[in-house]
């Protein structure tokens, strides 16, 4: 089972092996338990003579106890771990990170994006450089503005899904852009459903959030922190062509 | 000079308005056809202010009772007003059905949608339309709306040109069809009924207890009696019966979400309602029915348990209980006047503060800061409680699991709350007195209210979920026949959660604009949550090792409890690794989560609760063939709500949204699939709501004529399984009072492993004296 990205997919993979191990121990556990020591009819012995008034002899085993204290912990260590890697990715410099610099236009710069398997636990995006857009949100559409971009790498304009205009943002496959994003109102969150990430947009503050378009796709963009009465239909069409 | 010149421009100004009104209509309406929904309040306008009779509108071709699915051709004509042969123009039409197909039979009319038609602008040079109309198949009577205008032909729309209305019945074989309700009408009405129900009930209650003295005269002394006891069995009935009432509330507002999401495009309820029937549903839950039903159970209990006569501050916790049910009805308030508040339980600003927000919520807002205050003062007085009013032989660490659990909760609550408060007070006097708190023009902070909100909310929901694990040790330890295993872990692990719980807040701000190396810390620091929980949950599989585990309903949902607890546990996981969040965060994956956690552990917990202690409360066993029904039916239908939610959330469904969207050929988004799994879950849900009736009717009918209960029928060791059931008021016997005895008492007062290594490095300057 794949989730939306590489950059997730393996995380995601691994994480499953181990809630699955986890809940195969777990419930294993459970439920030989629940059948083994069950009670006979009739029979109803008092094993630790539990007594009103009376607090219960002590039960414990402190290996034991410290045995399913460390091992979670190393198994949640492990996991931490495992998740620093795409963090990497998510926050990126702008200046010289994973993506370089912003793309120099005189000299037909590139942006090449693409997904290095090798790089580091679980692999990671790398682009030569990136493209910056802006995104404005107010209640409840969104606004892209492609700045100089070329309409090759970034047109915005309408669309119409599920029997409305929506706003639309067309990208080119390959390429690493950087979002700007402000909010006019409240607080909005634009959702890149089939790229796996989203960032709150705040009112007089800037955020940022990396669109990296790797396949041809065509999906909706949702907005994922709740605005208001037309909160659900505050979407937005994105293509991502080749 | 100057005056002229000011008498001129207005004049231009004037001459250019009168223009703007003159053209601007026209640009509206003529010729392209008329929109139902523009005329349907104020009429054609445009042409004239008012109707005139002088137009004679005739639609011919209807029958008096319609045949289903019969086509007929109906042809609407008019006659009088301006129109005349050879004007340029004559006329225009909007024809609209409240059912059926009405399609145009030529290009002098077009349709407007399934059941509407207008004119074109060749059809404008006409007096009559031909159009066919398929009658419904649902037999239910159908009204026709058709505005027609005369027009003098001189290509405006104007004053001069004349306009009327026509309304036709035609009946159908079945009769009128039912009127569409507002939800908010169907929510109120509920609600009111749910009042009623819980009132004749407690009529019943009190006719059960003297079926002789059923008048006036008594039943005043005795709702008194219920109305200013500060007895803490009495007040924790209270809160019992507030808990079950508002679960039931908060159940119905989750119907009527589902029903909404049961399709795709649904409109039950429309948007605005839909945002404010989740809030409600949100706040309900978690402030009027699970912390009211933890509350009840820690009234009864936690002084039993101690071998307390009482609370140690009665009044004040009379006074905690009284502010719960005013701060519901100030919650509620909106609901009634159609405006409930809308902003989610979190209330994010600066949408809060927004006059787009609607008026409920400053009321809601008001009701919350009397639950601060309710919350703050529980604390104090539970708090002091067992600190001073322990029987004699119990220490802190021989307190009873759940006593503890209320301990630990009690103190995230009461050192958390007031966040929350303060959040509250700034967002009211804002939504009041227009403070700025949250203005952002002024420089007010969108994310200081994430902060403070969720450094509250955060442990509030280990507040409601810790005294669950208190009563699942309980409920396993004696269920299996054992003490629990590692009594002290256990202790530790609750202390750890608490501490824990102040730190990890974070993550639900993964994607705010939150500095990254804050998101960073909270991912490390929530992961560590798992380590005392998964101390618990193994302490608990290990407490039935080798013991004798008696099957009763309470113990059902306790190991129900380990399932799903463990289940949600288990996808929590997911969260604090950023990488996922980004993709996971306000989706369907956090609601199932969350669910599974608060309803699969709190309300099963406090379902085994229920069993587990009713007969100490009420004096009457259960039924436990209907207990067992109950459990399978609401533990099957219950995974059935919750598991399918998981995938929805990934695959692309978003949380708090009236809708959703299936994949179409233009843009991805859920699959085919995602809609018969949205109408799989609304019909758990349904199932679920009514399983937990069995429980309610459980509970009535054993209040009436369930078998008597003993003293200790579980074989629990605890105080309150010392006196009778239902216990005496006082609890015990004060001239001999309970004194805890314990069965490690060899033990007891030897110093622990810390206590040795302690004492090896001191030298005592008095050996007596350090031996006790």
């Amino acid at each position: 089972m794949s989730l939306i990205t590489p950059l997730y997919d393996s995380l995601w993979n691994e994480y499953l092996v181990w809630s699955l191990l986890v809940a195969l121990f777990t419930f294993g556990w459970l439920y030989h338990h629940s059948f083994f020591y069950r009670s006979e009819d009739g029979e109803n012995p008092n094993v630790d003579d539990l007594e009103v008034g009376v607090f219960p002899v002590h039960y414990d085993d402190l290996k034991l106890e410290l045995a399913w204290t460390i091992a979670p912990f190393m198994l949640i260590v492990y996991l931490t771990y495992i998740s620093w890697a795409p963090l990497d990715n998510i926050w990126s410099s702008p200046n010289g990170g994973s993506f370089g610099d912003e793309c120099d236009y005189f000299n037909n710069e590139s942006s090449d994006l693409y997904f290095d398997d090798d790089d580091g636990l679980k692999g990671a995006y790398k682009a030569n450089c990136y493209h910056t857009i802006e995104i404005t949100a107010k209640q409840w559409v969104w606004s892209f503005d492609c700045g100089t971009l070329e309409a090759e790498l970034c047109e915005s304009g309408f669309t119409e899904a599920d029997g409305r205009a929506v706003p639309h943002l067309s990208l080119q496959a390959g390429n690493a852009y950087l979002a700007y994003m402000t909010s006019e109102d409240v607080t909005h969150a634009p959702w890149f459903v089939s790229l796996g990430v989203k960032e709150d947009v705040l009112p007089g503050q800037t955020t940022t959030v990396w669109i990296l378009a790797e396949d041809v796709e065509d999906f909706l963009l949702l907005c994922t922190e709740y605005c208001g009465d037309d909160h659900a239909y505050m979407m937005a069409g994105v293509t991502i062509h080749s | 000079m100057g005056r002229n010149m000011t008498i001129s421009r207005s004049m231009v100004a004037l001459l250019l308005i009168s223009i703007a009104m003159v053209v601007s209509p026209a640009v509206n309406s003529l010729p392209t056809g008329v929109n139902y929904d523009q005329i349907s309040a104020g009429g054609c306008n445009c042409h004239a202010a008012a109707p005139n009779a002088a137009v004679m509108v005739t639609l011919d071709g209807l029958p008096e009772e319609y045949n289903m699915s019969e086509t007929y051709q109906v042809t609407i004509s008019f006659t009088g007003g301006p129109s005349a042969e050879g004007n340029a123009n004559l006329g225009g039409f909007n024809l609209w059905a409240s059912g059926g197909e009405i399609t145009p039979l030529d290009a002098t009319v077009q349709s407007n949608g399934p059941s509407e038609v207008t004119h074109t602008e060749a059809g404008n040079d006409y007096t009559s339309w031909s159009i066919e109309w398929i009658a419904p198949s649902h037999g239910r009577d159908v009204d026709f709306v058709v505005h027609v205008n005369s027009v003098n032909g001189d290509g405006n729309a104007g004053p001069e040109d004349q306009w009327n209305k026509l309304t036709l019945k035609v009946a159908g074989s079945l009769g009128p069809g039912l009127e569409e309700a507002d939800p908010y009408k169907v929510l109120a009405t509920l609600i009111i009924i749910s009042g009623i129900l819980l009132a004749v009930t407690v009529l019943y209650g009190f006719y059960r207890t003297n079926p002789d003295a059923f008048d006036w005269e008594h039943l005043a002394p005795w709702l008194t009696e219920w109305l200013t006891s500060t007895d803490h069995k009495k007040i924790g009935t209270l809160y019992f019966v507030q808990g079950l009432f508002f679960l039931g509330i908060g159940g119905i507002l989750a119907m009527m979400i589902r029903i909404q999401l049961a399709v795709p495009g649904n409109d039950f309820i429309s948007q605005d309602q839909y945002n404010s029937f989740f809030t409600l549903h949100g706040t309900t839950m978690i402030f009027l029915a699970a912390m009211p039903l933890i509350n009840g159970f820690a009234n009864w209990m936690v002084p039993l348990q101690i071998g307390a006569p009482d609370l140690a501050m009665p009044r004040l916790n009379a006074l905690s209980f009284w502010l719960q049910p005013f701060a519901a009805l100030l919650i509620f308030t909106g609901v009634f006047t159609g405006e409930g508040a809308d902003t989610g339980w979190t209330g994010y600003a600066p949408y809060i503060v927004t006059e787009g927000a609607h008026t409920g919520v400053t009321m809601w807002v008001a009701g919350q800061i009397m639950l601060v205050a309710s919350s703050t003062l529980t604390g104090i007085n539970f708090l002091t409680t067992m600190a001073v009013m322990r029987a004699e032989g119990m220490g802190w660490m021989q307190m009873p699991l759940f006593t503890w659990s209320i301990l630990v909760a009690n103190l995230m609550l009461f050192l958390s709350i007031p966040a929350f408060g303060v959040g509250l007070i700034q967002v009211y006097l804002d939504r009041t007195i227009s403070t700025a708190f949250y203005d952002i023009s002024a420089g007010g902070d969108p994310l200081l209210w994430s902060h403070l909100f969720w450094y509250f909310g955060h442990p509030e929901v280990y507040v409601v979920i810790v005294p669950a694990f208190g009563v699942i040790s309980e409920v396993l330890a004696t269920s299996a026949r054992r003490s629990i295993f590692g009594y002290r872990s256990m202790v530790y692990a609750m202390a750890g959660i608490g501490v824990v719980a102040f730190i990890v807040y974070g993550h639900h701000m993964f994607t705010s604009g939150m500095s990254p190396s804050l998101r960073f810390v909270t991912m490390l620091t929530t992961m560590l949550v798992a380590v005392p929980t998964g101390i618990k949950i193994f302490n608990w599989l290990k407490t039935m090792h080798g013991g004798s585990l008696v099957y009763r309903t309470h113990t059902l949902w306790a190991l129900g409890f380990l399932v799903t607890f463990t289940l949600g546990g288990i996808s929590g996981m997911f969260f604090p690794s950023i990488a996922m969040d980004t993709h996971l965060h306000e989706t369907y994956f956090v609601v199932a989560h969350f669910h599974y956690v608060l309803v699969g552990g709190t309300v099963f917990g406090f379902f085994s609760a229920i069993y587990y202690w009713y007969p100490k409360m009420t004096g009457r066993m259960l039924d436990e063939r209907l207990g067992t029904l109950h459990f399978l039916t609401a533990f099957v239908t219950y995974n059935g709500i919750f598991w399918p939610m998981h995938r929805l959330g990934v695959v692309g469904m978003a949380r708090r949204h009236h809708t959703y969207f299936i994949t179409t050929d233009d843009f991805t988004n859920l699959p085919e699939w995602a809609a018969d799994w949205n109408l799989f879950i609304s019909v758990s849900a349904f199932l679920f709501f009514f399983s937990n009736f069995i429980m309610v009717a459980n509970m009535l009918i054993s209040l009436v004529r369930g078998e008597k209960a003993p003293a200790d029928p579980w074989g629990g060791w605890s105080f309150e399984w010392m006196t009778s059931s239902p216990p005496p008021t006082p609890s015990f016997d004060w001239h001999n009072p309970p004194v805890l005895k314990d069965a490690n008492e060899h033990i007891a007062h030897e110093p622990g492993r810390l206590g040795q290594w302690f004492n090896r490095l001191m030298v005592p300057e008095d050996h007596e004296e350090v031996s006790h």
